[in-house]
């Protein structure tokens, strides 16, 4: 932990910027698993000529800068999932080049992820800490003779983004029962979702931890060579799990709307032990159908937490 | 880091018209590397699936077809339906494909010895049940009563007819076409009615099915009545699937993955899920 002075902490972006290809994401509105996970890859070539199959070359070294906690937290959890059960090879091959510097004026006690973190204290003062040896040493490399310091005190800035879906996410394991439950014991809010989103995939694009793909080939036109791509897909999109013979396993918005609720909720407790979603309110800001989960999700537990009394009056 | 996607060249040795819409291809990995690391002699677990493709044109799964206990070559038979199966049709001998697998579960083979066994499928839903008749015969001691029922629209649907006409000399065997049809010595009819006429002790008998969705959703009406526990009847299911190592959420249903949990589920499994 190190205390700099803006000065200071301007000569380190300065020296990341000269090293490594910087990308500041503080403003970005996108989700930074696009930079791991991008919308489109190639993930292979193949020659006809020779019947040869490449991948195409890794980025260089990069920084991601200006990411938030949650954001942080995400990747955290994405790289959990990329690793389950056998690593992603074009997802890690980004992974282990990137430094993630986190940006904040919260307050955090245990770091949620990423390689540094620094939190503003005033005007002229921040909190520097390093997270992983990697961002250790990419700080001391760069600025050879900053001293530690004791941890100073700063007055935290409250982040009021989804606060209630924040604390459900602190009861994953509610959040799966009630979720699970709703879809027998709460049909009609699945009726009534599923009148009003549009199948448009949008939240799952900017959701943080979405990471459905699908694997797409293509021929030049000149017939000389074929690529096998990989892009982002979507489970609230029609054909997500149709089969070749055309019958579809999630022919209505109620299943497949449902299921990427199911996915973050129940499925990926079951498998991670904890929600796929940090509350970071993007899909509820970009909803053209204005649905807001963090409303849908306290209507669910709400709805639950009735029929379980319910059930024990009667029992 | 070792790329999970990347799949191996095979080359086709072999290419046999089944039926109007369906060709089974043997292939041999170019270089002779075989199919799998074996376990216990075998390439794979009858059940298992391999994702094949064509350049330019897609991967999709596949049951395989052929003897587990092979090493030379895998056969997998291709009903063309669309992108990925319509290239691989024009397909000809010596020419390749990608492969990557075996992936998946596969019967429960050990789970399934000592017990007689029923094996009922439709169309093409015959390759993964071809390769655990393959496996049984194999090791036919093993097992009690083997009765396969495989039924299809006419009898041009009914696939791999040659090795079935084999395989009758070691199981029993009943063929079913859905309508009368000149020639026919077989049965007439659906899969269910001619379950009715095998007599089963259901204490000890445990179901492998693999077919088209209708018939799986009719399964429960076709085996409970005989007395069969939902524990003990297991279907290879059918999702869309990309990526095959539980990952893309194609193939999910319920709880589970069926590229990387299954294909093959017990009944009780299915009934749990919500879709
Ligand atoms: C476990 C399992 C075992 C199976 N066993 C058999 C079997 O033994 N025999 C058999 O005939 N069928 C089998 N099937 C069904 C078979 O997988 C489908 O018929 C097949 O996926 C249809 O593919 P298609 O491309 O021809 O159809 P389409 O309807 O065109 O597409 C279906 C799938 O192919 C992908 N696809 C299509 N075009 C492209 C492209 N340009 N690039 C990338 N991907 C593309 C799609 O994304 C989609 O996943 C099995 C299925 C499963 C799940
Ligand atoms: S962004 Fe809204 S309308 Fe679009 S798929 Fe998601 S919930 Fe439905
Ligand atoms: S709030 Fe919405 S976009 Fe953000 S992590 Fe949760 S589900 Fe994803
Ligand atoms: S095929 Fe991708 S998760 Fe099963």
């Amino acid at each position: 932990m190190w205390c700099i002075k803006t000065s200071e902490k301007e000569k380190l972006l300065t020296a990341l910027k000269g090293a490594y290809d910087f990308r500041d994401v503080s403003s970005s509105d996108l989700p930074p698993k696009k930079l791991f996970f991008p919308e489109r890859e190639i993930t292979f070539t193949h020659l006809v000529k020779d019947g040869s199959v490449t991948t195409p070359p890794p980025p260089r070294k990069f920084v991601l800068y200006g990411l938030s906690l949650r954001d942080l937290e995400a990747i955290t959890c994405l790289d959990e999932i990329m690793s389950a059960p056998e690593k992603d090879y074009y997802y890690f091959r980004r992974r282990r080049r990137a430094l993630l510097i986190g940006v904040t004026g919260e307050a955090f006690d245990v770091p949620p992820g990423g390689d540094i973190i620094i939190s503003s204290i005033d005007a002229d003062t921040s909190k520097l800490l390093s997270v992983t040896e990697k961002g250790e040493r990419a700080i001391k490399k760069h600025l050879p003779r900053l001293k530690k310091s004791k941890s100073p005190q700063a007055v935290p800035v409250k982040n009021d983004t989804m606060p209630d879906l924040r604390n459900l996410l602190m009861d994953a394991e509610l959040l799966k029962v009630a979720v699970e439950w709703s879809w027998h014991g709460y049909k009609k809010l699945w009726e009534k979702l599923s009148r009003e989103c549009l199948g448009c995939g949008i939240c799952t694009y900017v959701c943080p931890l979405c990471h459905c793909f699908a694997a797409e080939d293509s021929v030049a036109l000149s017939g000389d060579e074929a690529v096998r791509c990989r892009r982002w897909d979507a489970c609230t999109l029609p054909v997500f799990a149709r089969l070749g013979g055309g019958e579809d396993m999630h022919p209505g918005l109620r299943e497949r709307y449902y299921n990427w609720f199911y996915h973050k909720f129940v499925r990926g407790y079951l498998e991670f032990g904890r929600s796929e979603c940090v509350a970071c309110g993007r899909c509820q800001r970009d909803c053209p159908a204005r649905i807001d989960i963090e409303a849908v999700l306290l209507d669910i537990v709400s709805a639950y937490s009735k029929s379980a009394q319910r059930r024990r009056r009667y029992r | 880091m070792k790329n999970i996607y990347e799949p191996v060249t095979a080359e086709i040795v072999k290419v046999e018209r089944q039926s109007k819409d369906v060709l089974l291809f043997r292939l041999r990995s170019k270089g002779g590397v075989p199919f799998g690391t074996p376990k216990r002699g075998m390439h794979f677990t009858p059940g298992q699936f391999m994702l094949a493709g064509v350049w330019g044109y897609g991967e999709a799964p596949f049951g395989i077809a052929s003897d587990p206990y092979e090493t030379e070559y895998i056969e997998l038979v291709v009903r063309r339906v669309g992108d990925v199966t319509g290239a691989m049709h024009l397909l000809e001998k010596g020419d390749t494909m990608t492969l990557r697998g075996p992936y998946g579960n596969g019967y429960p083979l050990e789970f399934f010895k000592g017990s007689d066994v029923i094996l009922i499928t439709g169309g093409s839903g015959i390759p993964p049940i071809a390769s655990l008749i393959r496996y049984i015969i194999h090791n036919r001691k093993d097992f009690g009563m083997v009765h396969l029922v495989y039924g299809a629209k006419t009898s041009a649907g009914l696939l791999m007819k040659r090795e079935i006409s084999k395989w009758k000399r070691k199981i029993d065997v009943t063929l079913t076409v859905d309508g009368p049809e000149c020639d026919w010595k077989g049965k007439c009819g659906f899969v269910s009615d001619c379950l009715t006429d095998i007599k089963v002790n259901p204490a000890n008998t445990v179901v492998a099915m693999c077919g088209p969705g209708p018939m799986v959703d009719s399964i429960e009406q076709l085996v409970n009545p005989m007395g069969i526990s939902d524990r003990k009847i297991f279907i290879s299911m059918e999702r869309r699937m990309q990526c095959g190592v539980g990952r893309c959420q194609h193939c999910v249903t319920g709880r589970k993955y069926v590229c990387t949990d299954g294909p093959v589920f017990n009944l009780d499994e299915i009934d749990r899920n919500w879709d």
